[in-house]
């Protein structure tokens, strides 16, 4: 019969089932009638015609299965049924729902930050046109570095695979409005940026190449929130003029309130004007975002760039001699450093869904040996076996719909404590928000369509198979369905070798993370303040005056109360930012800069190891002798002369630079190593100059407090204001706040790697429990004989125990081969400790053993308390 | 009530309605009747089957159905032969006389 047919039967279902009973009426009126006129009683008559009927009910349903149908009809009646079982066994059905729910819902929150960061297409036209261009060198190790601005010019004019490209340096910036000056970070972009991006503003316009060349007039760019913040909305605001660190540009353009840049979270946008000029020469601090033509692979761009890279070569070797570039796509750029942690972590809330799918299973069947009597009832009275199945499937859907419901529930809650987990002013590499949206709640649904099918059919199939008529007439049926004993034992040992897998990488996370917040960062953070503060080019354009400027702002902050010490550095410590430049040995002769060995540089005040709690080994630290057009001076830490020379003769030794310092600079101390861009890193050859010989624009102030840093805050940036009141100051911050920041990655991962191994390790200790309880129930009679005959207590835990051991140590032996097999993929992720760690192994495996040990033991005792003649009785 | 009773072969039943209804539309109750009558009480139709296979031939195209009125101006469902059916009955008399030839050589030859 066609679908089609039987689905109009289902819409007219209701008149169907009224002319049905009233056919059947006539038919059983006309043969009362019948029997009557044989001379029947009329009583007779009746009970004859409906005997011949046989059952009505069941005449009834055959003909409307055919009539009108079917299988959804059928199915609703599943679901009716379905649900009525689970409410019979509420404590089974909780058990499920939890544990479905758990795995659903990890699952959900986890995959909520994949797809926002991993999968989802960046938020411009054709994104996976748009690619990130670097220079690279095999040198300095370095496959990713920032460009150089006439590498760039140079990328630019002769590179053919792309439609567009755009050079972009970010910088903070001085704003001032309505009088109080507003620190807000900016971004130097050229002209090409916003056309890159194919990002059209909200109002005006964006740059044409005339805004990028020097001397035209200044245009800015601002974001949304900054317009509606600081300019009241207002659409006038194009063509008006604003200072920006002090000198007044005017309003071209704003951008729409979803526009942004990965990790860059900006809110001006000026020119950069860059030049052929000889000053652009040395440095190299620019990021390249280019658009590829239509139809332009990766690898031709990726040969192109290395063509045009030879030509830099060539045409400036000195500054190009060993450096080449690199593309790379734009989403996999971005997202570099989180994609692994992230798929690891996928791919662990995949594993406990699994074993969430295991756990299910396993009651399922259990419960289903339990009800193989109900079902050999309703096999007997004609149910086939595709019925059976489809009635067991269904009570498995509606535990997934009702875990996915519980699920949801959980993930929203789990996202949130997720999200507060990582630190507010962490570069996440997407700007885009975090949510359960459309496309996570798709992918929740097929995780449990999945779910269902996995833990549902398994056991529907396997039970259907029984033979149910057997079953039923042995009366028994304890212990008649053996085979099964075997499945759910496989269930449970890889429940338990999947909790193992994620243990292990819970516990390497998390000696990984121990060993990394115990590393001596050679300095001591606690009562530090830290502060950024950037000065306006215009203002303090004279090298002399901002060193004067910043000594003055340092001394004025030394006599505020409470503090201690006060200091200053051009990047703070595990705030992932250095610079590194070339220098050369004064007593040989000058190589090019690509052949001059290369060093960190950091620029710092007077006072900024002390404050820091930085040891000084040997010489002195910078002080008032150190003036800007003295002597010009550094100071070196102990890896750079364990590198160059020893720690005795580094002093006096004198460096040429390549930094703003035309003459050489003496060495007249020798500090401590210290870790700077990241904890984990080792510390590196480093070469201090003074703020006041080099002055920057910009300086993070670091100052100790004598008691809470927090209480200074404020009297700190009033000391900073009686300098200069129009000095904006950014990032308050602790120095404890920071240095916690910056282990918030391995953290995270290590805070949800052990809540997830928690999670895994509890649902296989119920699973664990369940098989032992089970088995207990099925060999009552065994182990009441054996009682009988004087088994002692201790015997009768010793055989449950076992067994249970047996499993557990089949189990570690998967899960060992497993985390072994796995563990290149951790490798990466961990800080000095390696992925076959055998200590985390070791205690790994105990902590099974343990759960396992305490899983079993409850009912191994109940078993000791067997009755033997309740237990031989009980057949 | 202990007549023989002889279950219809699969798919006889559809060829025997079919074969009744060519005569004329009737009612449910008088293809049971017409049935056992012609077969002399032989061959009696359950009602527990005919309703099935009528709503089942119906849904086919095979037959079509009506409500309409009885001798004895009781209401019932009279069913009567469409096109497709008519067709239906022809092939499926044919199968039946080769069915019975067919049964009848073995027999012989047993």
């Amino acid at each position: 019969m066609s679908f089609i047919a039987r689905l109009k039967g289902l819409l007219r279902k209701e008149q169907l089932d009224r002319e049905l009973d009233e056919e059947l009426r006539s038919h059983l009126e006309m043969r009362a009638a019948d029997n009557l006129a044989v001379g029947m009683s009329s009583e007779a008559a009746r009970i004859d015609a409906q005997k011949r009927f046989g059952n009505t009910t069941l005449l009834k349903e055959d003909t409307r299965a055919v009539d009108i149908i079917g299988w959804l009809d059928e199915c609703a009646r599943d679901f009716r049924y379905a649900l009525r079982m689970l409410q019979r066994s509420p404590g089974f059905t909780a058990v499920a729902v939890l544990t479905l729910a758990l795995g659903i819902g990890a699952n959900t929150a986890i995959f909520s930050v994949v797809d926002a960061i991993l999968l989802r297409p960046l938020p411009y036209p054709e994104p996976e046109r748009l690619v990130r261009v670097w220079e690279s060198s095999i040198k300095h190790d370095s496959p990713r570095n920032v460009v150089n601005p006439l590498n760039f010019l140079d990328w630019h004019d002769h590179a053919q695979s792309f439609e567009s490209m755009a050079a972009i340096s970010g910088l903070m910036t001085n704003l001032s409005s309505q009088g109080r000056p507003i620190a807000v970070q900016g971004m130097q972009v050229t002209p090409e940026f916003f056309s890159t991006l194919r990002v059209p503003p909200l109002l005006g316009r964006t740059f044409v190449a005339e805004d990028g060349i020097p001397g035209h007039e200044r245009a800015v760019i601002l974001s949304f929130d900054l317009w509606q913040r600081q300019y009241g909305a207002e659409p006038k605001i194009i063509g008006a003029k604003i200072d920006v660190d002090s000198v007044p540009y005017t309003v071209i353009g704003v951008m729409p309130r979803d526009f942004s840049y990965p990790k860059f979270k900006s809110e001006v946008w000026t020119p950069l004007p860059l030049t052929r000029s000889e000053e652009w020469k040395g440095g190299r601090f620019l990021t390249v975002i280019a658009r590829l033509k239509p139809g332009v692979s990766l690898s031709q761009a990726q040969q192109d760039m290395l063509r045009v890279a030879n030509f830099t070569v060539q045409t400036r070797p000195d500054n190009n001699k060993g450096w080449s570039a690199n593309v790379f796509p734009m989403l996999e750029d971005v997202t570099r450093g989180v994609r692994r942690p992230l798929w690891v972590l996928l791919a662990s809330v995949g594993f406990l869904l699994l074993i969430a799918c295991a756990n299910v299973a396993n009651l399922l069947l259990m419960r289903g040996t339990g009800r193989l009597r109900e079902l050999a009832v309703r096999s007997a009275l004609g149910a086939p076996r595709s019925r059976i199945v489809r009635q067991l499937f269904v009570e498995s859907l509606l535990l997934t719909l009702a875990g996915m419901a519980a699920g949801l529930v959980f993930a929203q809650v789990g996202l949130r404590s997720l999200l507060a987990l990582i630190p507010q002013n962490a570069p996440l590499p997407r700007s885009e928000p975090i949510a359960i949206d459309a496309r996570v709640l798709l992918f929740t649904f097929l995780a449990s369509l999945f779910t269902a099918v996995v833990f549902g059919l398994v056991p529907a199939l396997r039970l259907s198979r029984v033979d149910l008529q057997n079953a039923l007439k042995q009366g028994t049926l304890r212990g008649g369905v053996g085979g099964h004993q075997t499945l759910r034992r496989s269930f449970v040992v890889a429940e338990v070798a999947l909790a193992l897998l994620l243990s292990v990488g819970a516990g390497l996370m998390l000696r990984s993370f121990a060993r990394l917040i115990s590393v001596d960062p050679g300095f001591s953070p606690e009562h530090l303040l830290t502060m950024h503060i950037w000065t306006s080019p215009a203002r303090y354009h004279d090298n002399l005056k901002r060193s004067q400027y910043f000594d003055r702002v340092l001394a004025e902050i030394r006599s505020a109360p409470g503090v201690q010490a006060a200091g200053s550095t051009h990047f703070l410590p595990l705030t992932e930012r250095i610079s590194g430049s070339c220098f050369s040995f004064a007593d040989q002769p000058a190589p090019s800069p690509a052949d001059s060995p290369s060093a960190q540089f950091l620029i710092i005040s007077s006072g900024y190891f002390q404050t820091m709690g930085t040891a000084l080994i040997r010489g002195r630290d910078f002080d008032h002798r150190d003036r800007f057009n003295s002597l010009p001076v550094a100071i070196v830490n102990h890896a750079f002369v364990h590198r160059y020379y020893s720690v005795q003769n580094a002093l006096g030794k004198q460096l040429r630079v390549c930094w703003d310092i035309e003459k050489p600079v003496e060495i007249v101390g020798v500090v401590a190593d210290a870790r700077q861009a990241q904890l984990q890193d080792a510390p590196k050859p480093t070469i201090f100059l003074s703020n006041s010989q080099a002055p920057m624009y910009f300086a993070t102030l670091v100052v100790r407090a004598t008691g809470d840093p927090i209480q200074i805050a404020r009297s700190t940036e009033e000391a900073i204001h009686r300098v200069d009141p129009d000095q904006a100051v950014s990032d308050i911050q602790t120095m404890e706040t920071v240095f916690s920041d910056s282990v918030s990655s391995p953290r995270f991962q290590a805070i949800l790697l052990l809540v997830f191994a928690g999670l895994a390790v509890a649902l296989a200790m119920i699973g664990v429990y369940g098989i032992v309880s089970y088995s207990i129930s099925q060999r009552t009679n065994e182990l009441g004989i054996r009682i009988a005959l004087g088994a002692r207590a201790a015997d009768v835990v010793r055989l449950v125990l076992c067994e249970a051991f047996v499993l557990a140590a089949i189990a570690l032996l998967l899960g060992l081969a497993g985390s072994i097999a796995l563990s290149r993929v951790l490798q990466s992720l961990l800080f000095e400790v390696t992925p076959t760690d055998p200590v985390t192994l070791a205690s790994v495996c105990f902590l099974v053993l343990a759960v396992t040990a305490l899983a079993a033991v409850p009912p191994a005792r109940r078993a000791t308390r067997i009755d033997p003649l309740i237990a031989l009785r009980y057949e | 009530m202990s007549k023989p009773k002889n279950d219809l072969l699969q798919g006889t039943l559809a060829l025997l309605v079919l074969k009744t209804l060519a005569r004329g539309p009737l009612h449910g109750y008088g293809i049971t009747l017409h049935i056992q009558m012609v077969s002399k009480d032989f061959l009696r139709v359950e009602e527990g089957s005919l309703y099935p296979a009528l709503h089942r031939m119906e849904q086919d195209g095979w037959i079509s159905a009506d409500w309409g009125t009885t001798e004895n101006n009781r209401r019932a469902r009279y069913y009567r032969l469409t096109s497709t059916g008519r067709k239906q009955l022809a092939e499926e008399e044919k199968n039946w006389e080769r069915l019975t030839q067919a049964v009848a050589q073995v027999l012989r030859f047993a």
